[in-house]
């Protein structure tokens, strides 16, 4: 067991570093960052930013730095400096990068004009790094500083605002999907082919059928918009608070940003994130246990003339509950993926309408630091389903 | 006396793919989703004869007309049009065209190449499994959705970053009715939908082919002689193909919504070419205003997934009804 744990935690720190170094990768071949629109600028048919600006700004975003340097930088928060080693520095002359790339504009075979790269007239030295702003890297939980949202403001500000919003979701969504979802499961499976487990097994195979964009859209259609313009009482949606008092009908007047109205504007997007969840967890929790209902010590405990209920609730419930606490450990990475869509709809303010935005408006630290959380959490809800599948059922070894 | 005798002992032969077949019949709601799916699949096929617009055709100075408005030239806009006055019903049978295009070679490339590692990985085990099988662990282990979505948007900002051929360009364009240019956008997002659906197919028919390699028909093969290329493409894959046809199936649903749902968040196709998300995902301005324009191309998605989730609950029932869930 001990030493399946330290292989799987080893194996768990390398996948997160490789999605790290892959996602790095993939936004630094993207085009746009601090940088795009400021060549554009022009003041009297001149333009107003200097190379030498220009070399600034790439400094104070680390773009003249080479792929290499700046994710280390980046994760780790070395190098700052020449290697110092006994009061001696080493490598200080060693080129890191360049400070004024040389470009050239060239058409390609499609006939398209292309700024391309071709040499470097200012190269910056291992030495030049003394003294520059760095974060201590993302792994010590410093994540830079944004570029676009929020220029230079550190990344984590604007993570830390978003954190409480969505785990407020994703809470509230897991809890109501757990108390709903599962007796739903097992009354569905106890009176199974009733009118009830007809009606529930369609509904829920319509729900996991259906695109969550789509029945969040229906929501704000259904309980927002139809009975405001009706003159009813509606719930309101967009955001996580109003900007200003209203009032609705039946419910009185709201003051913007009071518990009130904060729990108003909570009920659209915890419903459609929690109506989708159930759909597929209760499925899976009627297939589990009307697995378990036809095994041999069900009827045993039958035999010996046990109520409908002890055996349900003693002898059921408890085994078809364990392949079910895997199934909710493994999904609760997949909810702050399905946040991103549901938080989006809402303009909700949390992590997955930040990601959307970062990576519209090329604010890339802040999206590669998004990312980064994100991995780590899906990373080590893996590595809890595997534990908990051995905990949960001894039959299982793990090798 | 005689007769009834003679109907008790004379059972008529089927097989076995009629037996699937008749299994496949009896699930009412499966074949529903079947006839509705022909029934749109004709429409898109069919898209240039029954529209009177093109895609980016505008009706100046007409914009948001009802359902069932006329033009001068007498052409009927049959769901009216769009907030720049274009023809809704139009684009959304193009849209169709093209989403479902993109779902249908998705599909197509990531259960081929789930197939073939599957196979690979489950006939051979040893270090090939062992690389390959932790390679695809290790894919499942990264958030799917926004790894999809730092991706798409890289693909969408560097658009020559993959080469494709022009053949390969021209003949999508021509399934999809669309230029190079437009094309190169749609099979981006076929590459990026692609590249992370074969994990399952893979894992999948390594599960099947495991199995199947201590069966007694894969030994004498091979006393026979048999390559291991022959037993793989000759005795494995074909039967190992019920799962598969189960998931390619569900995963059609699964690429509709996915790339509705990339769209719908401005990741996906762009805007001048249709496609169900990005429509969707333009009706969300206008809704307080018109309330029934998000359904018009929000209905397709939600009708493509559940007849497509429909029909692989049918078939799984018909291939393995050990299977079902």
């Amino acid at each position: 067991m001990t030493a399946y744990l330290i292989r799987r935690v080893l194996q768990s720190i390398l996948v997160v570093f490789i999605s790290a170094v892959a996602s790095y990768v993939l936004l630094s071949f993207a085009p746009g960052g601090p940088l795009s629109g400021l060549r554009q600028i022009t003041q009297s048919g001149r333009f107003r930013i200097t190379e030498e600006d220009i070399a600034r700004i790439r400094a104070s975003f680390e773009l003249d730095l080479n792929l290499p340097i700046r994710f280390s930088r980046w994760l780790v928060g070395v190098p700052r400096g020449p290697l110092t080693i006994g009061g001696k520095e080493y490598f200080g002359d060693a080129v890191v990068g360049c400070r004024k790339p040389i470009e050239a504009e060239i058409t390609n075979s499609r006939g398209v004009t292309e700024i391309i790269t071709v040499g470097c007239k200012e190269e910056v030295l291992l030495k030049d790094l003394v003294g520059r702003r760095t974060s201590r890297g993302i792994l010590l939980g410093d994540f830079g500083l944004s570029w676009r949202l929020l220029r230079d403001r550190p990344v984590s500000d604007l993570i830390e605002s978003r954190i409480p919003k969505t785990l407020q979701l994703i809470g509230l969504e897991t809890l109501l999907s757990l108390i709903i979802g599962i007796p739903l499961g097992i009354y569905s499976a106890v009176k199974q082919y009733s009118r009830f487990d007809y009606i529930f097994t369609t509904l829920a195979f319509m729900g996991s059928a259906m695109p969550s964009f789509f029945f969040g859209l229906l929501f704000i259609l259904l309980f927002s918009i139809l009975p405001k313009n009706a003159g009813q009482a509606y719930i309101p949606a967009g955001l996580s608070e109003s900007v200003r008092n209203y009032t609705i009908p039946l419910i009185g007047e709201v003051i913007a940003g009071s518990a009130k109205d904060r729990t108003l504007h909570l009920i659209l997007p915890v419903a459609v994130l929690t109506i989708l969840n159930i759909a597929g967890w209760s499925r899976f929790i009627r297939a589990s246990m009307l697995d378990v209902l036809r095994q041999d010590y069900v009827r045993t405990a039958r035999a010996k003339g046990l109520g409908q209920k002890m055996v349900i609730m003693k002898h059921a419930l408890r085994n078809a509950l364990i392949p079910f606490i895997t199934i909710v450990v493994f999904t609760i990475p997949g909810l702050f993926g399905g946040a991103i869509i549901t938080e989006s709809i809402f303009a909700w303010p949390g992590m997955g309408r930040l990601y959307i935005l970062a990576l519209g408006d090329y604010d890339y630290p802040v999206a590669m630091a998004l990312f980064f959380i994100l991995s780590v959490l899906t990373v080590i809800a893996t590595l809890l389903r595997d534990i908990l599948y051995t905990i949960a059922d001894p039959r299982i070894r793990l090798h | 006396m005689d007769n009834i005798k003679a109907e008790a002992i004379t059972i008529e032969e089927r097989s076995p793919f009629q037996v699937v077949m008749m299994r496949f019949v009896r699930h009412r709601l499966a074949m529903v989703s079947m006839a509705v799916m022909i029934i749109i699949f004709i429409a898109t096929i069919l898209a240039p004869y029954i529209t009177s617009y093109k895609i980016d055709e505008l009706n100046v100075n007409n914009y948001f007309l009802p359902f069932g408005a006329t033009d001068e030239d007498g052409r009927v806009h049959y769901l009216g049009t769009d907030n720049i006055g274009r023809d809704y019903f139009s684009r959304l049978i193009y849209a169709g065209r093209i989403s479902l295009t993109v779902a249908l070679l998705s599909v197509l490339i990531s259960e081929t190449i789930g197939i073939l590692v599957g196979a690979v990985s489950g006939f051979y085990g040893g270090w090939v499994d062992a690389v390959l099988m932790r390679f695809v662990e290790f894919m499942l282990t990264i958030p799917t959705l926004p790894l999809l979505l730092i991706i798409s948007s890289m693909l969408l900002r560097n658009e020559n970053l993959i080469p494709i051929p022009e053949s390969v360009l021209k003949v999508v364009g021509d399934i999809m009715l669309l230029g190079p240019k437009d094309a190169r956008n749609a099979i981006l997002i076929v590459i990026v939908l692609a590249g992370f659906g074969w994990l399952s197919a893979a894992q999948l028919m390594r599960g099947t082919i495991l199995s199947l390699r201590e069966q007694t028909f894969v030994e004498a093969s091979r006393s026979l002689g048999a390559t291991d290329i022959w037993i793989i493409f000759k005795h494995m894959i074909p039967n190992a193909m019920a799962p598969i046809i189960v998931d390619a199936s569900l995963g059609l649903a699964g690429y509709v919504v996915a790339e509705a749902a990339l769209a719908f968040l401005g990741f996906g196709i762009q805007d001048p070419i249709p496609t169900w998300g990005n429509m969707l995902s333009a009706t969300q301005q206008y809704m307080f205003d018109k309330p029934w324009l998000p359904l018009v191309p929000g209905l397709p998605i939600f009708i493509c997934s559940l007849a497509f989730n429909y029909i692989g609950d049918g078939l799984r029932d018909a291939l393995d009804p050990r299977l079902k869930l």
